[in-house]
């Protein structure tokens, strides 16, 4: 059973459909399976080789995959929450009762987004305790750090902004507490709340403004810089393993990471 | 190795031994996690209740019936311009089920008949809670992100007050909490802003207190001040719970900020010499009708009167005799602005009268106050009280401004988050709790509560709750075609001489004109267009009562044969309506046949005596007034454009409208004049 699927999955990998979409042919050789890889917009972001020891669950515990598992979900939920959502005063909070009570699974989809919501934010921190506890930030990853760093923020801002869409008291005094905590700026405080808000305090362009940040802006911005981060694994030699890494450089020594790849 | 870890480990390795295997079994557990939410839908709460309402109907005669005008699913009234989107309906399915009149059970039970239809308005305008919500937890009872919940049966009226801000029939507690609101003082350091912007506006007249020295003692004002409802239980003053050192520096405050009133103590003195007629004293009390506006308590405790003045049953523990008939000589002297007629007393009929009322006295009342004469700084901290306590927003007071916004503002007060009250440890955490509770025991919320202790029954602080839950948001956002505006009082103000003698009679306080006065007798706006002048010249001189039922309460002025005409005159010539024609009248002088086709008419076309009696011997009629004399009182041309239309003249009046032809009011109309009672004029003394 398991050989004659093998064997028409061969077939059907030879076809000339499945050659015109996906480039790379079959075949059992490293070359082919290097190929697979690299072939896809997808997947050329990781290396083409991986050690099994970097996908061992003890390296990692998983939780950068996770994360973006959670990600994967938001994205999905949030979709189809916006199927039923006017960003509008105040329709919003009619809507989500909608949500609440007559949309089939309406409950589910919205509690999935916002369970999803809070795990991911814990996973962002938990991921990154790992890497830093683990020493996974220093040479040569120090700039994939940084990048975490971004995605830690934009987590965050899409967490916040998130907090003002159901438009209830929660919200209009969480975003009203949270935007006024960006007027104690020195100078420009005040400048930079109302353009936050649109206004002078939490209406219906805050809500507008909140919404476009976290179904537009955030979640592209959020989508590049996974992308960045990703790469980079590769091009920081994969994924870090404890104790099996080359000994760090000299301080002398001028860092010469492609040498290292290669 | 142990044997539970033996267990565990061999458990995973079933599970997810290898790669297929867990992908297999995460996919099952995926799989079941997605079946739970549309099987949550399918066991929904309101799934179960159409099932039972189905079963319910089931067995019934009109079952067919029902079941076709029953549709499965979850129901809405959608009221957009209202913003209500009300799901009640998929439960409670047997509203607007005439067939149903039996059936007890909720969530099935018919809606009592309103007169409103219920697609129109939707459930939650009047009865609260949240409408969208489709479980009964989430629909009645959910308060914690600021939504709404059910509003207790008893307080139901505070609906129709949300757009009917006046008063209706069908809305008795909601009509007497309004009432309240303006006559306890309420609205004097609350503002109550209506939906259209006017004020709600006092209707009770506190005292003035520049003068307070010529009217009373220390010591009363003392032990008045200690408890009010002591001295007169229905007294609206409220208790403020002061203590003897408060009370005592209050007092030394007003009796010291006090300024003599010159005329009081030169009637007083002019008055003296005049000796009381002691038997002739409760019958000029009661010729005077005092008790349409005093009460005094009677031997069973009960009160007897009107509300309209002071309860006077301790009147001699309070009032110095030489104010008293300085009062009763005229009151106008003390308080311009007085609800009390200034009769046109005889010096003796004052010297009766003073001497009968002080004779109502309690000898237990303030026995043992004694108090000392002020030091000064006694005296500035009675001042600092009175600011404090906010006395000035009732009384005028010497050298105190009367206080703007003294106390918060209740316009919202209905849709108040709960979020913002701070509930009593073991209070119901609910809004008409809350309001019930402070108006009953305001100083339960603490000693820096200023708010004084009213002396209300349970019923009272319900339609005050009533009054004060129709106050919502939603009142406000309301399209202003729904909205049915208050009758809000007008300062109509009668001119020249006569203006001032109805001032002084105080006809304002008992009669209305064109919008401004009490609802205790006639509306005189179209006065001059209805009756004829011998008429009126002989009531005002001694008046008497026209409808059967009613207790005569029109009190005699002894108005001088000057006045008399004066007033007369301008009440005939001013309150004239624009909708009697007195051209389009018939001849007064009408011949028998006439006569007697209205007469036909009178008894069988419209059976007037079922209300009216126009022959005491064989009529019975006791609802309208009575019409023996009615050819002698009323103008022709009045009861011709009554007869026509009724309501033209006096809106809500209980007489029908009957579509009368011309000429069957023609002959009405001189059926009814000539009716001129036994003998001339004279006849009604």
């Amino acid at each position: 059973m398991a050989v004659k699927t093998s064997a028409m999955m061969d077939k059907v990998r030879a076809s000339r459909v499945w050659r015109s979409v996906f480039r790379a042919g079959t075949g059992d050789s490293t070359l082919h399976r290097a190929l697979a890889i690299q072939q896809s917009i997808f997947l050329h972001l990781f290396s083409t080789k991986v050690r099994k020891r970097m996908v061992k669950f003890s390296a990692t515990w998983y939780l950068g995959t996770l994360t973006f598992g959670t990600f994967l979900i938001l994205v999905i939920t949030g979709v189809l929450l916006m199927l039923y959502y006017h960003p509008s005063v105040p329709q919003a909070y009619a809507d989500m009762k909608d949500l609440q009570f007559v949309v089939s699974s309406g409950l589910f989809l919205r509690n999935l987004h916002r369970w999803s919501a809070q795990l991911m934010v814990f996973l962002v921190f938990a991921h990154m305790f790992k890497v830093f506890y683990r020493g996974a930030y220093r040479t040569p990853r120090e700039f994939n750090w940084v990048v975490g760093v971004v995605l830690l923020v934009i987590t965050l801002l899409l967490s916040y902004t998130g907090y003002l869409l159901p438009w209830d008291q929660l919200a209009f005094w969480a975003i009203t507490v949270g935007s006024n905590l960006s007027s104690a700026v020195p100078l420009v405080g005040n400048k930079i709340h109302f353009l936050l808000l649109g206004g002078n305090q939490v209406n219906a362009n805050a809500l507008l403004r909140f919404y476009v940040l976290h179904c537009v802006v955030l979640p592209l911005a959020a989508m590049l810089f996974i992308a960045i981060h990703f790469w980079r694994i590769r091009k920081d030699g994969g994924l870090y393993v404890q104790g099996t890494e080359p000994k760090p450089q000299q301080n002398n020594e001028t860092v010469n990471t492609a040498a290292e790849v290669k | 190795m142990h044997p539970i870890r033996r267990y565990l480990s061999s458990a995973w390795q079933a599970l997810f031994g290898d790669a297929v295997r867990a992908f297999g079994v995460v996919s099952a557990v995926l799989l079941l996690a997605l079946a739970i939410a549309p099987a949550k839908n399918q066991f929904a709460q309101w799934h179960q209740y159409q099932r039972r309402y189905l079963s319910l109907i089931h067995d019934r005669g009109d079952a067919v019936t029902l079941r076709r005008r029953f549709q499965p699913g979850i129901h809405q009234t959608w009221l957009p311009e209202l913003g209500v989107v009300d799901r009640c309906t998929t439960c409670h399915l047997g509203l607007n089920e005439a067939g149903l009149g039996d059936v007890s059970q909720q969530p099935f039970r018919k809606h009592p008949a309103i007169p409103h239809s219920l697609d129109g308005f939707g459930c939650v305008i009047c009865h609260g809670g949240q409408g969208p919500a489709t479980t009964v937890a989430e629909a009645h009872h959910s308060e914690r992100a600021g939504e709404e919940p059910i509003l207790p049966a008893r307080y139901i009226e505070s609906g129709c007050g949300q757009c009917h801000q006046n008063a209706l029939p069908g809305t008795p507690q909601l009509n007497l909490g309004r009432a309240m609101l303006t006559r306890y003082g309420c609205v004097r350091c609350h503002a109550i802003t209506r939906p259209d912007g006017t004020r709600v506006m006092a209707t009770d007249h506190p005292p003035s207190l520049v003068h307070i020295a010529d009217k009373t003692t220390r010591e009363w004002i003392y032990s008045w001040l200690k408890d009010p409802q002591a001295y007169a239980e229905s007294t609206t003053m409220p208790n403020y719970k002061l203590s003897d050192a408060d009370a005592r520096d209050l007092s030394a405050y007003l009796m010291s900020s006090s300024t003599p009133r010159e005329g009081d103590t030169a009637l007083a003195a002019t008055k003296a010499g005049s000796s009381a007629d002691l038997a002739a004293g409760p019958s000029l009390y009661g010729q005077s009708f005092c008790a349409s506006c005093h009460a005094v308590q009677n031997a069973a405790g009960n009160l007897v009167g009107g509300d309209v003045g002071p309860e006077l049953t301790r009147i001699g523990n309070k009032a110095k005799p030489e104010w008293l008939a300085a009062w009763l000589a005229n009151p106008r002297v003390y308080d311009a602005t007085t609800l009390m007629p200034h009769y046109r007393f005889t010096a003796q009929q004052v010297a009766t009268l003073t001497t009968f009322l002080q004779a109502k006295s309690d000898s237990d009342y303030g026995t043992g106050v004694h108090l000392d004469a002020p030091i000064p700084a006694q005296v500035a901290h009675g001042k600092r009280l009175i600011v404090e306590l906010g006395c000035a927003a009732c009384h005028e007071i010497n050298g105190v401004q009367k206080p703007e916004n003294f106390a918060p503002d209740l316009s919202t007060i209905g849709s108040k988050p709960l979020a913002q009250i701070v509930f009593l440890p073991g209070m119901e955490v609910s809004l008409p709790s809350y309001i019930v509770a402070k108006i009953r025991q305001p100083r339960a919320f603490g000693a820096s509560v200023k708010m004084p202790q009213f002396a209300l029954t349970a019923p009272q602080a319900d339609a005050l709750t009533t009054a004060l839950l129709s106050l919502t948001n939603r009142s406000r956002s309301m399209p202003d075609t729904l909205r049915v505006a208050a009758t809000v009082e007008t300062n109509y103000q009668p001119a020249g001489h006569a203006g001032k003698l109805i001032n002084e009679l105080a006809c304002f306080s008992c009669h209305r004109i064109n919008g401004r006065g009490g609802d205790m007798a006639p509306d005189l706006t179209w006065e001059g267009s209805s009756v004829q002048r011998q008429w009126l010249i002989d009531f005002l001189r001694n008046p008497n009562t026209l409808r059967p039922s009613l207790i005569r309460r029109m009190p005699r002025f002894n108005l001088s044969d000057s006045e008399n005409k004066e007033l007369t005159e301008y009440i005939l010539a001013v309150y004239q309506s624009p909708a009697v024609d007195a051209d389009a009248v018939p001849d007064p002088s009408h011949s028998p046949d006439v006569v007697e086709h209205g007469k036909q008419l009178f008894y069988s076309k419209y059976a007037c005596q079922s209300c009216h009696i126009a022959n005491d011997k064989t009529d019975k009629g006791y609802i309208g007034p009575t019409l023996t004399q009615v050819g002698s009182r009323l103008t022709a041309a009045w009861i011709y454009s009554w007869l026509k239309n009724p309501q033209a003249l006096r809106p809500g009046t209980t007489e029908p409208n009957q579509n009368m032809s011309d000429e069957d009011a023609r002959a009405l109309a001189a059926f009814l004049m000539s009716l001129k009672g036994q003998g001339a004029h004279g006849a009604k003394l």
